[in-house]
């Protein structure tokens, strides 16, 4: 196992460093510039040539990849070029632990709704419940989130006034986008189960146990689920970390101050300091949620040998 | 285990429980403002940066205007006013200012605002390292540019504490707007003894230190401030407000659902309901100096030759463009300076100098074959618009595009990029026709004429004219209004007559607005002011 954890962890380093050189060439090939104002003011040549300085931006690409490179491995990334008053570390500092409030209940809520859709609709395969369950997946799948968001607050918050229509100020406020979130989710893992849940219920342990006399909840929950959840680890490890790291569209309808804004916003402002920042942070929560994912194989399914190699 | 599982659904029931229950006690428009005055806005976004100089936007300014106040402040007439200076005087030359700040002007931590305040936080603003974006607009002031461009010191920046009360300027040459200038947040002072102290000074509530009308009580970041009526505001009786609360919602459709629920007491028009809101009357529109144009090249076939941009200028219908297109009441503009702008003689600048060119379909196509028989074309060399990827914009060039058709008879092709790359391309100046956007920084014409002077940022069009070049460096220099005004009279008619560009429409701002809010104060070359605001409850 140690071995195993050291191997993937060098392995870890180096797909790092891989894609931080990607990001920077790719984000210098861009054409434009940060000092772009985005209200079209246009800046004056001095004050345009104090700016690239500030930011080592006069000095050759090779140097500013060094630059670049320091600061990855320090992790830290200086002051954002668009917001100047503030450090893209701060931005991560308060951007993430709100997006990550938001997608740990927005992971409890899908993996929950949707493991029991899923068992549900497996265990009444072809019943009313199987399509009950199936449609409200099919729908889940089909309709983005981004519409759900507007249906839900249309309906929730301007109709019934039940919820506030946006920004981020208690529970009250968390609902309408967990909802809009983890419907999605949902649908997926419900998919995954049901059809995976299908194929063990149909194996010989499971007749065996039946023949044995044991309780169906028994054989579902400890024998059949446990097997089962295989399929919804795999895609739960890249879903968590794009969940995590806060999306885009979600936070911008509700107005959620959380770090998801960073990548696209980044990106349209030509900020690099900031792009590195969130590529790298979310490249790392990445590789360590595929990481665990590859622990968790072990623990649920234990022919799956980390050390394989070592034998 | 069927105990585990009723337990794991008393669990489940419990949760969803807790969810609605939370959902029903908290409703968003707990209107329980206890009888105070609370405005809720929306800035749209985090600002920039609350340091003056740093910020130079419209989401950083808006709030900052607020906190802080500069020597002069813009009446509900749009004229400077005396706010921190009492009063100055002009030395004969017109080139010497002297400021005399009021007794009780104070920070809003307690500490005396002083003359030197306004010497730091100017030659900050100058400094190079500082890299301040808004550092140009302090070139008036003698010995600016060269701190700015690293050829001067800060010693030679020609602002002076003659005494803790007294400010004194030399400006480079005699420049009656100046005193409108220092209106603007750029020119705000900052607190010396507090900067010195903490170089972050603006970066959180806890240490931002204003002498404005409020006071920044509250600033979470990305998500809200909280600014409360300031008891150290010299003119703090004026103030009606005692809070407002500004949102940072992007989204203009959450925008527009949280003014619905009452949580915003302002917000845009959505797009889609806008003609359905305006037949209402429940838009409001406030001007905004700054004008949207385009630009030919005069550099690239077939805008070399003058009486080809007059055709392509005069075959544009603005009317029709604002009326069925834009359909946000915009004033077409035949001309580049805004209105809004008083000469000596207290007729309106645009007023006096009139349309500079007409819609004439007929004049149009006369002026083309005109040119394409000086130029010896027999066909008209293919003309490419580009413009930033917006609808707006698209719609604008797909309008025009048919006019051309339909009035000249040519096809012209659109092309479309993102904004960032747009901007950086047509700075380089490679763009035949493309669209351009002007928005003034202070309120004066010269802002307007100044950026068609040769070789400046906004002068893609590459067109360089001496005698244009030299109208405005007089202008400049004119200490005498009258005499000011009429040489940039002269060069708005030169730069219609040559016709690097032809003008769209004028700027403004649509927006819903709260019955119960009255007073809020709109500049078209400034920022929000809220100093006069009130909210009935």
């Amino acid at each position: 196992m140690a071995k195993f954890i050291i191997k993937r962890f060098t392995a870890m380093i180096l797909t790092l460093w891989v894609i931080t050189t990607l990001t920077f060439i790719l984000m210098h090939a861009i054409p434009g510039s940060p000092f772009n104002n985005s209200s079209g003011k246009a800046i004056s040549g001095a004050a345009l040539k104090n700016m690239e300085a500030h930011y080592h931006m006069n000095q050759p690409l090779s140097i500013q990849y060094l630059i670049y490179l320091k600061s990855v491995a320090t992790f830290n990334f200086g002051p954002s070029i668009k917001q100047p008053a503030q450090t893209v570390n701060d931005l991560l500092g308060r951007g993430f632990p709100v997006s990550f409030e938001l997608g740990m209940w927005t992971l409890i809520v899908a993996i929950l709704s949707g493991v029991l859709l899923g068992v549900l609709a497996a265990l009444k395969h072809n019943g009313l419940i199987d399509y009950i369950a199936m449609t409200i997946a099919v729908f889940g799948i089909s309709i983005p989130d981004f519409v759900l968001a507007t249906m839900l607050i249309q309906e929730f918050a301007v109709n019934l006034q039940w919820f506030p229509a946006g920004t981020w100020q208690g529970v009250s406020y968390m609902i309408l986008p967990i909802i809009a979130l983890a419907t999605g989710p949902m649908a997926i893992i419900a998919r995954l189960i049901r059809s995976s849940m299908l194929e063990v219920l149909t194996q010989d342990y499971i007749r065996t146990a039946q023949a044995k006399g044991l309780s169906p909840v028994l054989i579902v929950f400890k024998h059949a689920l446990k097997n089962a959840l295989l399929p919804v680890v795999t895609v739960l490890g890249t879903l968590a970390a794009a969940i995590l790291t806060g999306t885009f569209v979600i936070e911008k309808i509700f107005a959620i101050p959380g770090m998801g804004k960073y990548f696209v916003d980044s990106i349209n402002s030509r900020d690099y300091p900031v792009i590195m920042g969130t590529t790298v942070f979310y490249s790392a929560i990445l590789i360590v949620m595929l990481f665990l994912v590859d622990i968790a194989y072990g623990w649920l399914d234990p022919r799956i040998k980390m050390d394989r190699e070592a034998r | 285990m069927k105990k585990w599982l009723s337990k794991a659904s008393l669990l489940g029931i419990a949760v969803i429980l807790v969810f609605a229950f939370s959902g029903c006690t908290a409703k968003p428009n707990a209107s329980s403002s206890g009888g105070k005055e609370i405005l809720k806005l929306n800035s749209g976004a985090e600002p920039t940066s609350l340091d003056p100089p740093m910020g130079y936007d419209q989401v950083s300014w808006d709030p900052l205007n607020n906190l802080m106040e500069g020597l002069t402040r813009l009446g509900k007439d749009n004229q400077p006013q005396p706010a921190i200076a009492q009063k100055w005087d002009v030395s004969a030359d017109g080139k010497t200012y002297t400021f005399h700040i009021r007794k009780n002007a104070k920070w809003d931590n307690g500490d005396d605002l002083t003359a030197g305040d306004f010497v730091y936080a100017w030659k900050q603003m100058l400094d190079p390292k500082k890299a301040a974006p808004a550092a140009f607009l302090a070139y008036l002031i003698a010995g600016g540019e060269a701190y700015n461009t690293g050829k001067g010191s800060a010693n030679d920046v020609q602002v002076k504490a003659i005494d803790s009360k007294t400010l004194q300027v030399t400006l480079t040459s005699a420049q009656s707007y100046f005193i409108s200038m220092v209106s603007n947040p750029a020119f705000f002072p900052v607190d010396q003894k507090v900067a010195e102290k903490n170089s972050k000074w603006y970066a959180n509530a806890s240490t931002f230190v204003g002498n404005g009308p409020f006071k920044l009580a509250s600033w979470k970041h990305d998500s809200n401030m909280v600014f409360k009526k300031s008891s150290t505001y010299w003119d703090k009786n004026t103030v009606k407000l005692d809070e407002v609360d500004w949102a940072m919602v992007s989204d203009p459709n959450t925008e527009y659902q949280m003014y619905k629920t009452g949580q915003l007491d302002m917000a845009g028009v959505p797009a889609d309901l806008s003609s359905q809101f305006f037949k209402q009357g429940k838009v409001h529109v406030a001007q905004q100096a700054g004008t949207y144009f385009f630009s030919m090249n005069v550099n690239m076939k077939p805008f070399n030759n003058i009486n080809i941009r007059r055709a392509f200028a005069m075959a544009v219908d603005n009317k029709q463009i604002t009326d069925y297109v834009v359909k946000q009441k915009n004033v077409p503009a035949y001309g580049f300076v805004s209105p809004g702008f008083k000469d000596p003689s207290g007729q309106d600048f645009r007023a006096h100098s009139g349309n500079l060119y007409n819609y004439d379909p007929a004049q149009a196509k006369k002026l083309l074959a005109q040119g394409m028989k000086e130029e010896g074309w027999q066909t008209l060399p293919p003309v490419t618009l580009t413009y930033n990827t917006s609808d707006n914009n698209k719609s604008i060039a797909e309008a025009i595009q048919a006019m051309y058709q339909k009035n000249l008879g040519i096809n012209i092709k659109l092309a479309n990029m993102e904004w960032n790359v747009y901007q950086s391309q047509q700075k380089a100046g490679k763009f035949q026709f493309s669209r351009g956007s002007f928005l003034a920084d202070y309120g004066d014409p010269i802002n307007f004429l100044e950026n068609f002077q040769t070789g400046m940022p906004i002068n893609s069009m590459e067109w360089s004219n001496s005698e244009y070049d030299s109208l405005i460096k007089q202008a400049k220099n004119e200490k005498d209004d009258t005499k000011r005004f009429a040489l940039m009279y002269k060069a708005e008619k030169l730069l219609f007559q040559q016709m690097p560009l032809f003008t769209t429409y004028f700027y403004n701002q649509t927006f819903l607005l709260n019955s119960k809010v009255h007073g809020l104060v709109f500049h078209p070359a400034a920022y929000i002011d809220l100093k006069w605001a009130s909210k009935t409850n």
